[in-house]
């Protein structure tokens, strides 16, 4: 499973570890929600310094790994924002007021500023999806969705039973590359690349549907589906620490609004 | 393997809707491999990402493999929610394995997912064809064009919004659509479908 990333987990005990799942979740849909609504780019940029600052103080994240995670995000944010300056129908509008001219490019200042915006809208969603799910194991995750938003225990946790598959696929993959150069295929140009994945994904599909039948007719000889009352192995409790933090996160989220706007 | 023998016609049964375990961990397990395959999709990405700087709508041209979760376990299961489960299990797994988008691709599965899900309900789930193959492909990519112009492109114009969500519908129809039914196809010779309705 070389080409999957190590997990960005908590290394120290902190306010967002000691949450439910479901509380980090709720906010964070709260912080996208109001990242999406159509606004100028001081809503993004508050909820960019509220993101950085839970994620160095709040999160229990090693901090000197979440750069390089964050990287590729940060190209693609700087590529979506320019993109939107230039192709912006403020740059063709006499009406607007222009900051650049050169030769026949022209760029409007509200141009910019909704490059600024997207930029800043991508570097949010990406605090806000590191705080909600590196510090959220799948279990705990599958735990508190059924706990608190009873969510039906067979789905939650026959999910959580097949991300077990995920190293045992990462290497059916690799070995079904390997099986096509053994046997003198090599992928060419476009086309060829495409063939080739077409097939490999048809392999890795065929052995993962035996596996997910394998390990439903264990689980079935062990009663998952035996549609009775079950007991809870590893309770997940909402206490004060989750009211304060849903009352905050989302007020931090509406407070951006409010004077970003 | 039918334990529902119909010996009064099938066509009068009403089509099965509860949950077995075997189609929840299918499902979820498509799902999973396809939170894998992303990673590797960059394989072919890196390959034409060259052609993607010179027009940006054009990389839209192969998106359609995101959708590709919801139109085949909705093809292979049959049952109501296959496909919004399948495409929201693939989001939900690739955020834990560590995709930066994680909280938006959650949302923007969610909303492919019920496009596919529409079409299946259209038809009562009871058609499984090549049409409806498409047509999941088609709306899902619908359902990613009406989450991706709002949040990466409020602000470039029609012109180019309309470039976007063309391709990106054609690409669900093409990819997905017609992709997921040929992979569905040879899922089905293979032998491994054969606890699944066909």
């Amino acid at each position: 499973m070389s080409f999957l990333p190590a997990p960005l987990e908590p290394v120290r005990p902190a306010l967002l570890t000691r949450v439910a799942p479901v509380t980090r979740l709720v906010v964070g849909i709260a912080w996208l929600v109001v990242v999406v609504l159509p606004a100028g780019p001081g809503v993004p940029l508050a909820l960019t310094v509220a993101g950085a600052a839970a994620l160095g103080l709040l999160s229990g994240l090693p901090l000197a790994r979440v750069p390089a995670r964050l990287a590729p995000l940060g190209l693609a944010a700087l590529g979506l924002g320019v993109l939107t300056v230039l192709v912006n129908p403020a740059n063709g509008d006499p009406a607007a007021p222009s900051v650049l001219l050169a030769g026949p490019i022209r760029i409007a200042g509200d141009a910019i500023a909704a490059g600024i915006t997207i930029a800043l809208r991508l570097a949010v969603i990406a605090l806000v999806s590191v705080l909600v799910f590196a510090t959220s194991d799948p279990t705990g995750l599958a735990d508190s969705l059924v706990q608190q938003w009873h969510a039906p225990y067979r789905f939650a946790y026959g999910t959580l039973a097949a991300l077990r598959i995920v190293p045992l696929l990462a290497a059916d993959w690799a070995a079904s590359g390997g099986v096509q150069r053994l046997r003198g295929i090599e992928p060419g140009g476009v086309g060829g690349r495409i063939r080739s994945f077409g097939r490999r994904l048809l392999v890795l599909l065929v052995t993962a549907i035996r596996r997910a039948e394998r390990m439903a007719l264990a689980m079935d000889a062990r009663g998952f589906d035996a549609d009775l009352p079950r007991g809870v192995y590893r309770p997940v409790r909402l206490g004060r620490l989750d009211l304060l933090v849903l009352v905050a996160g989302i007020g931090v989220a509406v407070a951006a609004f409010a004077i970003g706007r | 393997m039918t334990d529902r023998a119909a010996p009064y016609g099938r066509a009068f049964e009403p089509p099965e809707t509860r949950w077995r375990t075997r189609d929840i961990v299918v499902t979820a397990v498509i799902a999973v491999a396809f939170g894998v395959v992303f990673w590797a999709w960059d394989t072919v990405w890196n390959v034409l990402a060259p052609l993607f700087a010179v027009a940006k709508p054009l990389e839209y041209v192969i998106s359609g493999v995101w959708l590709m979760p919801a139109v085949i376990a909705g093809l292979i299961v049959r049952k109501p929610g296959a496909a919004l489960f399948a495409e929201l299990v693939a989001a939900i797994v690739s955020a834990l394995l560590g995709n930066v988008w994680g909280l938006d691709v959650v949302l923007s599965g969610f909303v492919q997912g019920v496009g596919a899900e529409l079409v299946f309900a259209f038809v009562l789930y009871r058609s499984f064809g090549l049409p409806i193959a498409l047509l999941a492909g088609a709306v899902a990519g619908i359902g990613e064009a009406l989450h991706d112009l709002p949040v990466y492109y409020p602000s470039n114009g029609v012109a180019f919004q309309a470039a976007v969500a063309g391709l990106e519908i054609l690409s669900g129809l093409v990819v997905a659509g017609y992709g997921g039914w040929l992979l569905v196809g040879a899922l089905r010779r293979s032998g491994v479908l054969e606890g699944f309705p066909s």
